[in-house]
């Protein structure tokens, strides 16, 4: 149609004539496209890149042996399984097509370094075995020295070798967690890198594996097989498999490797992935209304443009069509260039993640065609959508507005606008307490959450002239006539400086929710550990995720036997299925648990628990419908079933979960033996300080794990907190980015439209640097009015969310408002617009004088 | 009209030259212009289009450069001020009445008038300013947005605040060109009150012979350079000089001041 080709060609030549205008939008579109386009090239290639090397590490093995039944608890979605006997590798070796089979012993085992620390633990597992001589069978092979030949002599991956700086010939200590004095004599790679990511791995003989990881000798974790040539997967496991007794199975080394690759990084990329994308989402979010606000300003401008075409016989529609297709054609290019970007950072990554210690297994970029049509798709969509209202208003521009004086855009502050907002506003509020108070319904926060965002929204014009008049005030009496020049000019257009500032309040508020959520869950931790830990120092081997070996119980009788312990008391895992959910037991003596830990209202008794006694939170008893003198059936592991009776229900239940039994009870079902947390309490007179080194000095001959005081034990468990939120932290830096990108746009869009006023003000003697300062404490108070907002939104919201989680949970959830940390973000916000505006202003005190009177 | 031209000199030229472009582009806007422009005095600068009686002023208030000569404001002379220099210069020393578009829309007229003031951080004379607000009859009008005023009403908020600093001179550029003739004529008288009753000196560059009869004096340009000067104008001797240019452009030749 013609009609559509003279929409095409005003709105291509608007482009080539206005391109400076569209930086920002271009700007935040390739940000947000690359930063998505990013994270699923690198997911893709890390994906394939794993799949390759568990792919090439498990080419050898065709078949695995294993028991049947794994239990699988929430926190451990592996699950456990029972060690298979190594006697059937008798059967096994004999059966046609067999070429060689090995037991596979694994256990947990956290190698020291020099210094007595332990060696990874941060997420990865820390992985001990027997050392396969078969080559073809062992996963890992040899890349330096020898494979271990008599006890005590161990080969380690290189990666962790590295890292505690171990060479072959050293001797250093394996917590597996009994400590062992290991002499490495091999250092071994994992399909050819360093080791598979960051698990580490410690081979050792097999006796000595069978002695440290195994509750008895003649038992392996699984037994690996492989055939002869000619004979497939598929044929020879169905071979063994007939050979084998009930409640052990036989997998193709294919389907284990899947597994391996699913258990050990699909769920880490997974998570991975989604926490990008997800703050893609939040960057792209903010980059709509940076979007938004630059095409309603450009449209704007272009009111008597605009105007003429329709007085000339333009319709609506070619009118809205041209802007339309001007965003599109930005959307496409900005997304374009943006995938480029993207291909760019997932390279650089993959660059840097070496450098920084994470092996990344070599490999080219797997660029898919979804990786990159979705990002296009999402960046020319955000752009359309975000020109939309803009367009529809140029679209109904009246043909006499070319007669009219042009006015700037002026207010938004709606009687309507007001009235719609504040409901929304007190709905959404309304919504949330009540999901908060309310016995927490976190659904029903979430929706009053999302009202109340979209509140803050529509009200922005209406409380940016308030607020703009507030924060100006000190601009005014700083900067005298600039602050006050700076204030009338953001307080212009309240719609305009509102949907500049909503960008940066989104980006301000999810950082003040996570600085408040992560101080909340401190808090939290730290109520926890007061409320439970009635000891004075505790010990543990700091580390999550699957990380970290634990330690030996044979050290809690040493530390009972100072003189200035009072008591001591270990806590191990356990794991059992109960009522057909998997369920992880705190193992330990429950006669002496409540001379270390308090445990709130308590019933019935922890005395003589013997090997059938139990003892359940009042929370989880509630749930089951148990008493004090309740049976309940646990099945373990190893296909045993037993009946036990409730004999203590407790209150507070953070370090002890739901399940206490006793060691006498675990002992027939375990496989390694582990400590995971002692808590020791000192007698009277005996100072911590001395306390903490007496029991320093028994830890050493038990590799050494940490001794703190209750405070130090605190902040150790939250550092994992601050390191989670340093990670979103420099991932939202984007979406404040783009906020920032779209104040400055606006300023340059605006500054553009006051040539004449700045000219004016020029020529009756403003200085450039009154003018620049002018400009940028419009932007700072644009910024301020947006970092107000949003620490309000995301204050808010948190308490929300905290509480209402707090009501869901079992167990409490303090809400903490960290006043320093939250001072930061608002000074980051302001110093972040004054930094927005460097430019703008810079561009505007450069304005010819003479050039700037004499426009139009 | 009794002129005494023993009084100071307000601002000045000296073989002002202006040259725009190089080469085949090349425009001498100004080409040798001397004048003076005395203390208490209100001359016109006339001329056709392109005679370079906007550059003129411009360079004479510092708006603009000149590419050799000079120019002075009071005793200062300007070709040696930094940008800064000249901004401040303009502020304390300099008025300006611009054709159109002389108010800042944020700001009420009384802050447009003392706008010069603020900037440079003094408290403007308030018996002065009150004066002039009485003098421009805009009381009523203080605090209006300059959206809210007539055109006719914007330009005497312009002439307000463009003696609001008792500047050494004021320059005006075509201050009625975009007025009817009523406003117009208003906004003239206020100009020479101001220059007669108050002993101000105004610098107005118009195209309107009309406008140029309540100057004291008219100084002709035509291609740059200054051409004739006349004592004490009527719209018609203006007119009749204008013509002049048009037909045939025969007196080109300079006249001797």
């Amino acid at each position: 149609m013609s009609g559509t080709r003279a929409s095409v060609r005003i709105s291509l030549s608007s482009l080539r004539t206005h391109k400076r205008r569209f930086m920002g939008t271009v700007s935040a579109v390739l940000l947000g496209v690359a930063f998505l386009a990013g994270t699923l090239v690198m997911g893709d290639t890390l994906r394939a890149s794993f799949d390759d090397l568990f792919d090439t590490a498990s080419s050898g093995t065709d078949t695995v042996v294993r028991s049947s039944d794994a239990i699988t608890t929430s926190d451990d979605a592996v699950g456990t399984r029972q060690p298979v006997d190594t006697g059937l590798l008798e059967a096994i070796e004999k059966t046609p097509g067999v070429a060689a089979a090995a037991p596979s012993i694994e256990g947990n085992g956290q190698l020291l370094d020099a210094d007595g620390k332990g060696l990874g633990g941060e997420g990865p597992p820390t992985v001990a075995g027997n050392w396969i001589a078969d080559e073809e069978l062992n996963a890992y092979e040899l890349a330096e020295g020898r494979a271990p030949r008599a006890s005590g002599e161990v080969v380690v991956n290189r990666g962790v070798a590295d890292q505690g700086d171990l060479k072959i010939g050293d001797t250093t200590t394996l917590r597996t967690p009994d400590p062992v004095q290991v002499k490495i004599v091999g250092l071994a790679t994992f399909a050819g890198e360093d080791g598979l990511a960051q698990v580490t791995f410690t081979g050792m003989t097999r006796a000595d594996a069978e002695k440290y990881l195994m509750p008895e000798p003649g038992l392996a974790a699984t037994l690996v097989v492989r055939g002869e040539p000619g004979t497939s997967q598929e044929q020879l496991t169905q071979a063994v498999a007939a050979q084998l007794p009930g409640g052990v199975e036989a997998i193709t080394g294919e389907a284990a490797g899947e597994e391996a690759m699913e258990n050990n990084t699909e769920q880490f990329l997974g998570l991975f992935t989604t926490l990008l994308l997800v703050f893609s989402g939040i960057a792209l979010f903010v980059a709509t209304f940076s979007i938004h606000n630059t095409f309603a300003i450009v449209v704007a401008q272009r009111t008597r443009e605009n105007a003429l075409l329709r007085a000339l016989g333009a319709s609506r529609r070619q009118v809205l069509g041209s802007t339309m297709i001007e965003a599109g054609v930005v959307g496409l290019l900005a997304s374009a260039a943006g995938l480029a970007g993207g291909i760019g950072i997932a390279a650089g990554l993959q660059a840097l993640f070496p450098a920084v210690g994470f092996p990344f297994p070599e490999g080219t970029l797997v660029i898919s065609a979804l990786s990159m049509l979705l990002p296009l798709a999402v960046g020319v969509v955000v752009c359309l959508g975000s020109a939309l209202l803009p367009a529809v208003r140029a679209g109904r521009t009246a043909p006499l507005a070319a007669l009219r004086e042009n006015t700037v855009e002026s207010s938004g502050a709606s009687r309507s606008r007001a009235l719609t907002g504040t409901v929304l506003g007190a709905g959404g509020v309304g919504l949330a307490v009540l999901g908060a108070l309310g016995g927490g319904a976190v659904l029903l926060t979430a929706l009053g959450a999302l009202l109340v965002l979209i509140a803050f929204v529509v009200l922005g014009p209406v409380a940016s002239s308030s607020a703009i008049r507030a924060l100006g005030a000190p601009a005014r009496r700083m900067r005298g006539i600039s602050g006050a020049l700076a204030q009338r000019n953001a307080l212009r257009s309240p719609k305009r400086t509102a949907a500049t500032a909503t960008a940066l309040m989104i980006g301000v508020a999810v950082v003040s929710l996570f600085t408040v959520f992560a101080s909340s869950l401190k808090a939290t931790m730290d109520d926890t550990v007061s409320r439970n830990f009635a000891g004075d120092v505790a010990v543990s081997t700091p580390g999550f995720g699957d990380g970290g070996s634990g330690f030996s119980p044979r050290m809690e009788p040493e530390v009972r036997q100072l003189p200035e312990v009072d008591s001591a008391l270990g806590l191990g895992n356990g794991v059992a299925r109960i009522d057909g959910k998997g369920a992880a037991l705190t193992v330990t003596d429950p006669g002496r648990l409540q001379s270390v830990m308090h445990l709130g209202e308590v019933s019935g008794s922890f005395q003589n628990f013997g090997t059938d006694g139990l003892a359940v939170s009042e929370q989880k008893a509630e749930d089951e419908g148990w008493k004090v003198g309740s049976k309940a059936e646990l099945a373990f592991a190893d296909g045993e079933k037993q009946t036990f009776t409730v004999r203590a229900l407790y209150e507070t239940s953070e370090l002890t979960g739901d399940y206490v039994v006793t060691r006498e009870a675990w002992e027939p079902h375990r496989t390694q033996e582990s400590t995971r947390l002692m808590v020791v309490s000192f007698k009277d007179g005996v100072e911590t300080g001395s306390g903490q080194a007496a029991v320093e000095r028994v830890a050493q001959g038990f590799g050494n794990p940490d001794v703190q005081t209750r405070d130090e034990y605190i902040e150790t468990s939250a550092s994992t907190i601050d390191m989670m939120l340093t990670l979103v932290y420099a991932l939202l830096a984007l979406a404040v980015f783009i906020a920032l990108l779209g104040i400055a746009n606006t300023l340059t869009l605006a500054v553009h439209e006051r040539t004449r006023e700045l000219g004016l003000l020029r020529s009756v003697g403003q200085t450039r640097a009154q003018l620049r300062s002018m400009v940028r404490w419009e932007s700072v108070m644009i910024a301020a009015f947006g970092t107000v907002g949003g620490l309000v939104l995301g204050g808010f919201l948190s308490w929300a969310l905290v509480t209402a989680a707090d009501g869901q949970s079992s167990t409490p959830f303090s809400f903490a408002v960290p006043p320093v940390q939250l001072t930061v973000v608002a000074l980051v916000g302001v110093v972040a617009g004054l930094l927005a505006g460097w430019r703008p202003a810079r561009r505007a005190a450069r304005l010819d004088v003479l050039r700037a009177i004499a426009t139009e | 009209m009794t002129t005494d031209l023993s009084t100071g000199i307000a601002a000045r030229v000296i073989d002002a030259v202006k040259v725009y472009g190089t080469g085949d582009t090349e425009v001498r806007a100004l080409d040798g212009v001397s004048v003076d422009f005395h203390v208490g005095r209100f001359t016109a600068i006339m001329g056709p289009s392109g005679s370079g009686k906007s550059t003129l002023m411009h360079c004479a208030a510092g708006l603009d450069t000149l590419t050799s000569g000079e120019a002075h404001i009071g005793g200062t002379e300007l070709s040696a001020l930094s940008d800064k220099r000249l901004t401040l210069l303009r502020r304390e020393r300099v008025g300006f009445v611009f054709q159109a578009f002389n108010l800042l829309p944020t700001l009420t007229v009384a802050e447009n008038i003392t706008l010069p003031q603020d900037l440079s951080g003094t408290r403007a004379d308030p018996a002065w300013t009150d004066t002039l607000i009485d003098v421009v009859g805009l009381r009523d009008r203080l605090h209006h947005r300059p959206s809210e005023l007539s055109g006719g009403q914007q330009q005497r908020v312009a002439v307000a605040r463009a003696f609001a600093g008792r500047p050494e001179v004021v320059f005006a550029d075509e201050p009625t060109g975009n007025l009817d003739s009523q406003s117009g004529e208003e906004v003239l008288g206020l100009l020479g009150r101001a220059v007669h009753q108050m002993d101000r000196t105004v610098v107005m560059v118009t195209h309107d012979p009309v406008a140029a009869a309540h100057a004291d004096e008219v100084i002709f340009l035509a291609d740059g350079r200054l051409v004739d000067r006349m004592e004490g104008p009527t719209a018609e001797r203006v007119l009749d000089r204008l013509k002049a240019f048009d037909h045939g452009r025969t007196r080109q030749e300079e006249v001797p001041t």
